[in-house]
């Protein structure tokens, strides 16, 4: 009797150890492309940030009041792009994104997922989906985030929606990785921070708006994407980390238990030698 | 000569953050040459062979898509790539001159020619600029 509840505990602690087995592994693996993908996304940082100084300067200029780009229409629609992961054991990464979105979004507002993981979940709720193109956030290339960047920026010229709202996870730190969002277009003005008066245009001023707004959208999707990755990495190199501390405490109490058992049978298999003793 | 502050950058990292005395940029309206004291200023950038003046020196770079914004005095280059002639890997744009052009001979749409033709100006441009040192 109680040699069969030592088994099941043995097999008990058998089967932890490998799930640690595995969830040690996958730590191990999430801090080598956690430490790439923090290089990658501390790469893009002046990048995004020189951009953002670049277009406050250009969106102060008065040729842009009159504009598309910046405000003035009414919202009726609002596309969100939401950048997921591509796999699940990743703590909340996945599922704070999407809660983030689905406190913004309305009912009929669109949405562009990136990630695999953010497609499967907006294919079956969301009603419309702007576009299913991006389907694994890791292989986003650069490129294709500029062209991504192209549609976006055309569709909302011809008004297919009047706001676009990029929702996606920020890399705070080792240990802290936050849901944020961002609208990009349209673009939200300073309030009156223009005094030099207007720049040198070098060509047709719409013109050069109309290709710079694109390059904007591309440069600040592909930024939001490498701190998309450091912070995935980052969440399940956390839940791994905490799955293996409770593995180590599950063995623990069953080892416990498991030296109680086996002490149980050792007295009372003395007890029944010392018992037949004295019956002799 | 009076130098000026000036900040490159792309999306894979700050290439250069300092002091210039001259930049000259290929824009989509031809050549730019940006001098301290600039008036404001906004371009968008061609691909072509970016020349920059630091310290009595020259350095060339090749550069290709984004703009160009002069503000106050501060120079941004936000470009989709650039890179200076010495850190251009010639294998890998010879590679992609070839590739564009096996690609170049039967497109599969009409948006596929524009964007092999565009990697193939790059490829050349890279070219071009590290030839010159």
């Amino acid at each position: 009797m109680a040699g069969s509840s030592m088994n099941d505990i043995k097999s008990r602690i058998k089967s932890v150890q490998s799930t640690m087995q595995i969830t040690k592994a996958m730590e191990l693996v999430a801090t080598s492309k956690l430490r790439r993908a923090k290089e990658r996304s501390e790469r893009a940082r002046p990048y995004y940030e020189i951009l953002g100084e670049a277009i406050d300067s250009i969106s102060s200029a008065s040729e842009l009041t009159s504009c598309d780009w910046t405000a003035g229409r009414e919202v009726k629609r609002t596309l969100y792009i939401v950048i997921a992961g591509d796999r699940g054991l990743a703590g909340g990464y996945n599922s704070n994104v999407f809660r983030l979105a689905a406190s913004l979004a309305g009912e009929d507002d669109l949405f562009l997922p990136i990630g695999k993981k953010a497609l499967e979940h907006y294919r079956h709720r969301a009603k419309s989906l702007y576009s299913q193109s991006c389907e694994y956030a890791q292989q986003l290339s650069v490129g294709r985030a500029f062209s991504l960047a192209d549609t976006i920026c055309r569709g909302y010229k011809a008004g297919e929606f009047d706001r676009v709202v990029l929702v996606y996870t920020k890399f705070v730190s080792m240990i802290s990785q936050l849901p944020v969002y961002e609208q990009l277009l349209p673009l939200e003005r300073e309030p009156s921070s223009k005094s030099e008066g207007d720049p040198i245009y070098d060509g047709d001023p719409e013109e050069i708006i109309d290709k710079i707004i694109p390059q904007y959208v591309g440069g600040i999707i592909t930024a939001a994407l490498a701190e998309a990755l450091a912070s995935e990495s980052g969440a399940r190199r956390t839940a791994m980390n905490s799955a293996n501390k409770n593995a180590e405490e599950m063995i623990g109490t069953l080892m416990l238990r498991y030296n109680r058992a086996r002490q149980a049978v050792i007295t009372q298999e003395i007890t029944e030698i010392v018992s037949g003793a004295e019956a002799l | 000569m009076r130098s000026f502050h000036l900040e490159i950058v792309t999306p894979d990292g700050l290439e250069f953050d300092g002091q210039a005395e001259s930049l000259l940029v290929r824009c989509d309206e031809g050549d730019v040459e940006i001098l301290a004291s600039h008036a404001d200023f906004i371009a968008t950038l061609g691909t072509g062979r970016a020349r920059l003046l630091l310290d009595g020196s020259e350095r060339y770079a090749s550069v290709s898509g984004g703009f160009l914004s002069v503000k106050g005095g501060e120079v941004r280059l936000v470009a989709t790539t650039f890179e200076f002639a010495e850190d251009i890997d010639l294998d890998r744009a010879v590679l992609a001159k070839d590739n564009a052009e096996a690609a170049l001979a039967n497109p599969k749409s009409e948006i596929d020619e524009r964007v092999i033709k565009a990697k193939l100006a790059r490829a050349l441009n890279r070219i071009n600029v590290a030839g010159k040192i």
